[in-house]
């Protein structure tokens, strides 16, 4: 009876996801949520068959790109690997990845898997897919209105880990939030081991100590709350980091040594500081999985960033940059990494309200936009449904420069069009999709 | 002329882009030709109402509001004086429940500093919502977003105004905020100041009133600010 069950539900998820291909929708979560509902015991039959490990990532930033990174890289050691790598990180998204790599009998046809995770759902997911390791990229400061404080995040996390006793935490040593979930636990730690100076000032939440509430003190510091912390009054610290980044150099593209329980360099085409954590996130995995790390730099040059990963688009002969950005330690990092190319440029600036937004804005106050004054940019232009609060924002940072406008292909085309060599578009998550298949249509010589 | 604003513990409350309420007095009282100092405070300073000509109290999280309640209670004499004094103040968020006589956490009830009559017994969901006002302190509607489990009941006070949309102190009474003397204090957030300059201007003019200047506030433009307001107001209104 329950192999039919499972067998209903997963034609049902398959043929469901296959129409919603054809109409030309994403459909990577929707059927996965009927599909535990005709069978709630499939995701665990499904799962429980995999041999390998099954790696969970969750992290207010950077998960999407840590987790395709672990997929392909585990892709390149000759594994079948289940993985979400469209970003459906809650329950029913999970659901269908797995569907997606069974066949209509209900076994699974791979060796591992390595599945993005959003914080607060991994409790409701582990239940059904019991991980071997969790990684966690960092904890900031997101869409307050989902996720209330950061406390709450944290635990969330802890009430998920709990379940599985036997799980190997891969956490951010240089986050001093993160490192709370590997108390009295297995845990390994990735970090950057060197000061690199790319702090800009920013919000703080985090930068107190959680055990005894002081201020924390640092070393050296990278940005938002990460960096080489102690706490003067209790004696938290930074734990000792088992991947750690050495010799970073920035200037072209990203390079550095990763020296710890291996050795080895790494010499990648990216940009942002921020994905030197994705990156040593992602090596922590493989080497935990016993993988070498032989051939792993041809890995992430062949590495495609998602879409609005400081994507590129030549438009009109000029340069535009399209970069996702969805909270303060994001937006911080999408300037700082603005900041790095002295040209005159334009600059967008696009915020939605939607629920997978965040319908509180309140953290655009959190961002350092003033620093954009220091950018070069001739021109800043305000998007997204809330336009005007960002225009209230620049108008109080002291920007005069400041135009309000929409994302339809003309206004796209009229920013790329103004002064400046090239442009930067700095959208948060459902401006993003919009945004990149206009771009994609102007690059394509389709204006209308 | 000099105007001073003390923003009480900015390291320990910052949610909710908090820093935007000073941007917004800051700003407009610039305009009009005023000097402003903006004095943080960190916790173990002792606040100096004397030389304050208005408070700002933001919002933190549990843990902080226990810690900053406690540490107000060593100055809670002067601070009732310059309430009753008229001196101005705004509290959002976790520090408009602290100044009631009492308020709870998840596993507590704590006393709060009782320079208002309010009451705030802690809810099962919370309150998350973009928030619209009907003040009639000012003569519009004040926008904001709530984000609070508390259930906040005023007694021998009144609100800062009705709710039109929004949950507001308590889902029930169609209230939100309290006024009392110069004292404005609410759960909205959003930041609350720049989307409402009228409000600024309000605490404004009191700040002036007790310095003793009695001229008006020369206009400022604020077209992008009541763009701002009126993207709320349109949406849940209309």
């Amino acid at each position: 009876m329950k192999k039919i069950k499972n067998m209903i539900a997963i034609m049902v998820c398959k043929f469901l996801t296959f129409a919603s291909k054809l109409m030309g929708k994403k459909g990577s979560s929707g059927p996965g949520g009927i599909a535990l509902k005709i069978s709630p015991t499939l995701l665990k039959d499904l799962s429980s068959q995999i041999k390998g490990d099954i790696i969970m990532v969750c992290g207010t930033n950077g998960k999407t790109t840590t987790n395709n990174l672990i997929y392909s890289l585990l892709k390149s050691k000759g594994k079948t690997v289940v993985c979400n790598n469209v970003g459906a990180n809650m329950l029913p998204g999970v659901a269908c990845a797995f569907i997606n790599m069974s066949t209509v009998f209900g076994r699974m046809k791979a060796d591992c898997a390595s599945i993005e995770c959003d914080e607060a759902s991994l409790r409701r997911v582990v239940p059904h897919v019991k991980p071997t390791m969790v990684v966690v990229t960092n904890l900031f400061r997101d869409q307050l209105d989902r996720y209330g404080e950061i406390e709450m995040t944290l635990g969330y996390l802890d009430e998920a880990i709990a379940k599985v006793p036997d799980v190997k935490l891969v956490l951010n040593g240089d986050d001093p939030v993160s490192v709370q979930l590997g108390k009295d636990r297995k845990c390994i730690t990735f970090g950057v081991d060197e000061n690199c100076n790319v702090n800009v000032r920013e919000s703080k939440e985090g930068r107190f100590c959680l055990n005894c509430s002081h201020e924390l003190s640092y070393n050296y510091y990278h940005y938002s709350q990460l960096g080489d912390y102690y706490c003067p009054n209790c004696g938290f610290k930074r734990p000792s980091i088992d991947y750690g980044a050495k010799n970073v150099s920035m200037t072209d593209g990203i390079s550095f040594d990763i020296d710890g329980k291996i050795k080895t360099k790494l010499s990648v085409n990216y940009r942002g500081f921020y994905n030197i954590y994705n990156i040593l996130a992602s090596v922590a995995v493989l080497c935990e999985c016993n993988e070498s790390c032989d051939g792993i730099n041809s890995v992430f040059d062949l590495y495609k960033p998602q879409i609005g990963r400081m994507e590129s688009f030549i438009i009109d002969g000029k340069q535009t940059v399209l970069n996702l950005a969805k909270n303060p330690a994001g937006f911080n990092q999408a300037i700082a990494t603005v900041m790095t190319d002295v040209r005159p440029k334009s600059v967008l600036i696009a915020v939605n309200d939607a629920p997978s937004d965040g319908r509180d804005v309140s953290w655009l106050w959190d961002v350092d936009f003033e620093k954009l004054k220091e950018s070069n940019a001739k021109n800043i232009f305000v998007s997204g449904t809330r336009k005007h609060d960002l225009a209230v924002r620049l108008k109080y940072g002291g920007f005069e420069n400041v135009t309000v406008c929409e994302t339809s292909r003309d206004d796209l085309k009229t920013i790329i069009s103004s002064d400046g060599d090239i442009c930067y578009m700095l959208v948060n998550y459902t401006v993003l999709f919009e945004t990149q298949s206009n771009l994609k249509a102007l690059e394509g010589g389709k204006s209308k | 002329m000099k105007i001073t604003i003390a923003h009480l513990f900015p390291d320990l409350l910052n949610l909710y882009g908090d820093l935007g309420n000073i941007a917004s007095l800051t700003y407009r009282m610039q305009k009009r030709g005023f000097e402003v100092c903006v004095k943080e405070y960190a916790i173990d300073e002792k606040i100096d109402f004397e030389n304050t000509d208005i408070i700002y109290l933001g919002g933190g999280a549990e843990k902080e509001q226990v810690t900053v309640c406690t540490k107000l209670f060593e100055q809670k004499d002067e601070f009732e004086n310059y309430i009753s004094n008229d001196g101005v103040m705004l509290a959002t968020c976790t520090g408009f429940e602290i100044l009631g006589n009492s308020f709870e956490t998840e596993s507590e009830t704590h006393k709060g500093l009782g320079i208002i009559d309010i009451k705030c017994v802690h809810g099962k969901e919370r309150f998350i919502d973009d928030v619209i006002v009907e003040c009639d302190l000012i003569g519009t509607t004040v926008v904001g977003f709530e984000n609070h489990i508390s259930r906040i009941f005023c007694g021998n006070i009144k609100p800062l105004g009705k709710v039109l949309h929004g949950s507001g102190n308590n889902g029930e009474d169609k209230t939100e905020g309290a006024i009392f003397k110069n004292l404005v204090a609410t759960s909205l957030h959003g930041p609350l100041l720049p989307k409402n300059p009228k409000l600024t201007d309000w605490l404004i003019s009191k700040i002036l009133e007790r310095k003793g200047e009695s001229s008006s506030l020369a206009p400022l433009d604020d077209s992008e600010e009541n763009a701002a307001h009126g993207y709320i107001t349109d949406r849940f209104l209309k």
